[in-house]
């Protein structure tokens, strides 16, 4: 098979809204252990194209081939959603359990997990993530960064193959974003293999394998961190980068 | 005749007008019972996906909701009738009440399902939960705080609601209070302890609602 290689291509991909492009011809390849980095104005379609991989939207037309199979009506989107994690811009925590039981629920329902094991694991995931003081606090009692790190350790626990972050640090007070960026970096350095749509430039930089980066719901540029920021190939590249600061 | 309050009359009246007080209170309890479950499957039909579910949620409590609780009750015991259905008034009643109010908490159910954020049931979905699940163990959890204010209002309108019962012949509350209006032949006296027993009914009812809040509550949601 022509994919055997990656573990998520995606081919020709589009969706419309209401008649409108938001995707548009969308095609790439990601490889095990990689951080793909996905930049670009807002309304671009960056978030759009990583809920299509977890079907939280359904494309209007393309492919999106996930462990050597096509995804299409006749997948189970509940299973394929346990092995592509997600964290959301807005943390999204169930906000009537506490932090412990944001991890254990779904290890109860999804995984059939016990008590006893979806206990250990989340304490695990939680400590993992620095938390584990916090496993009783309900996320109102949590700043935005300890519920976005609570988020990536529920996120962690079903052991996904891929882990997709959505503006994941865009609603956090700025002290605060370091720890999150922290997580994910580790998770990084471990080989999970992770898309990531941020405005974290530095974290773009250091961590990413490789860049695309979006306008116009289409792909614009496809390129090494490295020399995406030193030499961008695309002026729509190059006026985006020249908007930004913090590089 | 004029106002003809009479405190003896009054008195002697609260026993029996406590007995049709009895009957107020069981059919609200039962009723509202019965039409708590009835809504919550309406609401959601009448949120599905499933464009029969919807249409019949929708029909339902569109239905209900645009006819009077008077006709519900003359229908469930004449209308059933006419097709050999003869239901006591008890069942009827019930019937006719939990049909009614099965519309009512149709519509605040899914006012409250809809009012959590939707991220919440995306973050549900993306964890590999099903449909079913994330309303079972995330949505409606979350919802049941939101509409512990309106399902109490729908009580109290129950409780008060329930005198049209007395069309067929329900010894409820205001039927008793009519009767003894005949036979002690005294307008104000059985009237205005039907108004009193009525309030000592629905008063307390709203600190029962704010109690039962603090307890569904978790996490300040």
């Amino acid at each position: 098979m022509e994919y055997k290689n990656g573990i998520l291509h995606v081919r020709n991909l589009y969706k419309k809204f209401e008649g409108v492009e938001v995707l548009k011809n969308i095609n790439f390849d990601l490889n095990e252990k990689e951080v793909l980095v996905i930049l670009g104005p807002s309304g671009a379609g960056k978030s759009t194209l990583i809920r299509c991989i977890n079907r939280l939207e359904e494309p209007s037309s393309g492919e999106i081939i996930f462990n050597g199979e096509k995804i299409d009506k006749k997948t189970d989107y509940n299973k394929l959603r346990e092995k592509i994690g997600m964290v959301f811009q807005k943390f999204n925590l169930f906000l009537h359990l506490t932090a412990l039981q944001n991890i254990t629920l779904p290890l109860k329902i999804v995984k059939r997990k016990s008590e006893e094991e979806a206990n250990k694991i989340a304490i695990e995931y939680l400590t993992k993530v620095g938390l584990k003081d916090r496993a009783n606090h309900y996320p109102i009692q949590l700043s935005g960064g300890e519920q976005q790190r609570v988020a990536i350790a529920r996120a962690l626990s079903l052991s996904p193959q891929i882990m997709l972050f959505d503006e994941p640090t865009s609603s956090i007070d700025i002290e605060l974003i370091k720890d999150v960026l922290d997580v994910m970096k580790n998770l990084a350095k471990e080989g999970m293999t992770m898309i990531v749509v941020s405005h974290e430039m530095g974290f773009a930089k250091e961590v990413g394998d490789r860049i695309i980066f979006m306008d116009k719901g289409e792909i614009v540029e496809e390129n090494e961190p490295e020399e995406f920021f030193k030499n961008p190939k695309t002026d729509r590249a190059k006026q985006f980068l020249s908007k930004i600061i913090n590089i | 005749m004029g106002f003809d309050f009479n405190i003896s009359l009054f008195i002697e009246s609260i026993p029996y007008l406590i007995n049709g007080a009895k009957y107020t209170i069981l059919f609200s309890i039962i009723s509202i019972l019965f039409g708590i479950v009835i809504g919550l499957f309406a609401s959601l039909m009448k949120i599905s996906k499933n464009p029969i579910f919807k249409i019949i949620g929708n029909t339902y409590i569109e239905v209900i909701r645009g006819t009077p609780l008077l006709l519900h009750i003359m229908i469930a015991y004449y209308g059933l009738a006419a097709f050999n259905i003869k239901l006591d008034y008890f069942t009827a009643g019930v019937l006719a009440l939990s049909i009614n109010s099965g519309a009512y908490c149709g519509e605040i159910f899914r006012a409250g399902i809809e009012s959590i954020e939707k991220g919440q049931m995306e973050a549900a979905r993306s964890v590999g939960m099903s449909y079913g699940q994330a309303m079972r163990f995330i949505i409606i959890p979350q919802a049941i705080k939101r509409v512990i204010p309106p399902l109490t209002n729908e009580f109290v309108a129950m409780l008060k609601d329930s005198s049209l019962l007395s069309i067929i012949a329900v010894p409820e509350l205001l039927r008793n209070a009519r009767q003894l209006m005949g036979t002690k032949a005294n307008v104000w006296s059985p009237f205005l302890g039907a108004a009193l027993i009525y309030l000592v009914l629905t008063l307390p009812l709203t600190r029962v609602a704010s109690a039962l809040e603090r307890r569904f509550s978790k996490g300040g949601v």
